[in-house]
């Protein structure tokens, strides 16, 4: 791939039409900063009503993206971790939740819900995982014979997967999965047209989805108080941290960031996972033959799928990364899905090779206290999806180019058309 | 003289992520706290190759094992 590096120089992360390049582009295009240019520094993207900042330096190489995360008093999250612009200190707090909070705050709130989400509290999770991907396996071969063989992978399973699992660990009821979808779908749109017709409406149309979230945690918070179930909701209503019980607000942005995390990446590594196999057919043939790749063939459908591409740090001093000098107050984004493919770090990074060991990826984030807390759900979750897919629809073949989501955030696939080969 | 092995949770700094239950069950459990905990005061040698790459995966860094 070395031979076909384009020009460090002329790569702009900041320009949206960038992500709506093919892969092995932006691949290309990493691997050139990778070598040439690993810390550049870009001007921050456009974003209308919102003041631009001072501009970013990317950090895409493994060993300086664990450097910058695992040094959270150096590199913090409390200015901003899921936007590049400095957002009002509401609205970040609203939006990222913990996601975007310091310690000693932020341990506090983390574990919490940590104990939700622990192997052992998983176990009687993973049941009902069998139980609904069996329930969505039937329901997506219906849709299948219904019409003319062919159904939408990421509609029909990769997407209700996750929602129906974090819905039901949260205790939002059934009938209001489909609006939690929809409204997660807004806030992670990254600026796609599909999403966001008009630009200037971007942060009116994420703001109403988040108080859309919102309202359906208001009434559902409101339904634990008086009867608390096992269910997460309940959990952040009656908890408390330093003797005060969490405020409606932060109680109502908790429940967002797990909407919004439990849903958005599972499915993004579910339709990439389908789609790679589509494309080195002799790795699905492996697993296939051999259940027991499941360990290492779930942790390379992350890396390969990288679903969420950065996280942003703010230097709390000046500093320095691997040699490189920072100010206090500059912006590091840390590319995951660099990482993820840097040849320091990775025997053959463009292999897809589901037996891959060691496989140190970022794709759950880098070492630090924000470390992904669905880690071992999306593992189970993703386990789940493709043992089902294997014996259930040994006949699903993928018909055509996935539909990619333009956002530098979310490596999303807005649909991916397949086909139940065997029955058609 | 044989050395035993121990393991160690830094409890300042776990947040309780749960990747050594998910290596090493027999030995971590995250509790109501939210912290990972020690199930056993010496790591039998039969554990100690999941131990290591508990601690080594250790998102915190919060794991730490001690001879002696």
């Amino acid at each position: 791939m070395t031979a076909l590096l384009p020009e460090a120089s002329s790569v702009d992360l900041s320009d949206l039409e960038f992500w709506a390049l093919p892969p092995e582009q932006r691949e290309a295009a990493f691997a050139a900063l990778r070598r040439d240019r690993p810390f550049a520094f870009y001007e921050e993207p456009e974003v209308p009503f919102m003041e631009k900042g001072p501009g970013y330096y990317s950090i895409v190489r493994h060993a300086d993206v664990e450097a910058v995360s695992s040094q959270p008093k150096l590199f913090c999250s409390g200015e901003g971790a899921t936007s590049i612009v400095n957002l009002p200190a509401e609205l970040n707090e609203f939006y990222g939740s913990m996601i975007s909070m310091d310690d000693p705050r932020h341990a506090k709130i983390r574990r919490i819900v940590s104990k939700a989400f622990t192997p052992k509290m998983l176990e009687a999770v993973v049941d009902s995982v069998e139980l609904l991907c069996e329930e969505i396996l039937i329901d997506a071969r219906k849709a299948a014979e219904q019409g003319d063989g062919t159904f939408d992978l990421v509609k029909h399973i990769s997407a209700p997967l996750p929602l129906r699992v974090i819905c039901r660990m949260m205790g939002i009821h059934d009938a209001d999965a489909p609006v939690v979808l929809e409204q997660t779908n807004f806030i992670l749109s990254g600026g796609d047209e599909e999403f966001i017709t008009d630009e200037s409406q971007a942060l009116m149309q994420i703001i109403q989805a988040g108080q859309t979230l919102a309202g359906i945690m208001e009434r559902l918070a409101e339904e634990r108080r008086e009867t608390a179930t096992d269910d997460l909701t309940s959990a952040l209503v009656r908890t408390e941290v330093d003797g005060e019980k969490l405020s409606y607000q932060e109680i109502a942005s908790f429940f967002i960031l797990l909407c919004v995390a439990g849903n958005e990446t599972t499915r993004t590594a579910i339709s990439h996972g389908v789609w790679a196999m589509h494309q080195f057919p002799e790795q699905k043939a492996r697993w296939m033959a051999d259940p027991s790749l499941e360990k290492t063939a779930v942790e390379e459908i992350v890396r390969w799928a990288s679903p969420v591409i950065w996280m942003r740090r703010t230097a709390t001093q000046d500093t320095e990364v691997n040699g490189h000098k920072f100010k206090a107050g500059d912006k590091l984004i840390m590319f995951y899905n660099s990482a993820n493919r840097d040849e320091k770090a990775f025997t053959d990074p463009f292999t897809f090779d589901l037996g891959r060991q060691p496989n140190p990826h970022y794709g759950f984030g880098a070492p630090g206290p924000h470390f992904c807390l669905g880690a071992n759900l999306a593992r189970r979750e993703i386990a789940v999806a493709f043992r089902q897919i294997f014996e259930k629809m040994p006949d699903l073949e993928v018909v055509g180019e996935p539909d990619r989501l333009k956002s530098s955030f979310i490596n999303g696939i807005k649909r991916l058309p397949v086909r139940l080969g065997g029955r058609a | 003289m044989s050395e035993t092995l121990h393991a160690h949770v830094d409890e300042q700094v776990c947040v309780g992520t749960g990747m050594c239950e998910a290596t090493a069950p027999d030995l971590f459990e995250v509790g109501d706290d939210g912290t990972s905990h020690v199930l056993l005061d010496v790591v039998p040698p039969e554990l100690a190759a999941a131990a290591r790459k508990a601690a080594e995966d250790c998102p915190t860094r919060a794991l730490t094992l001690g001879a002696g």
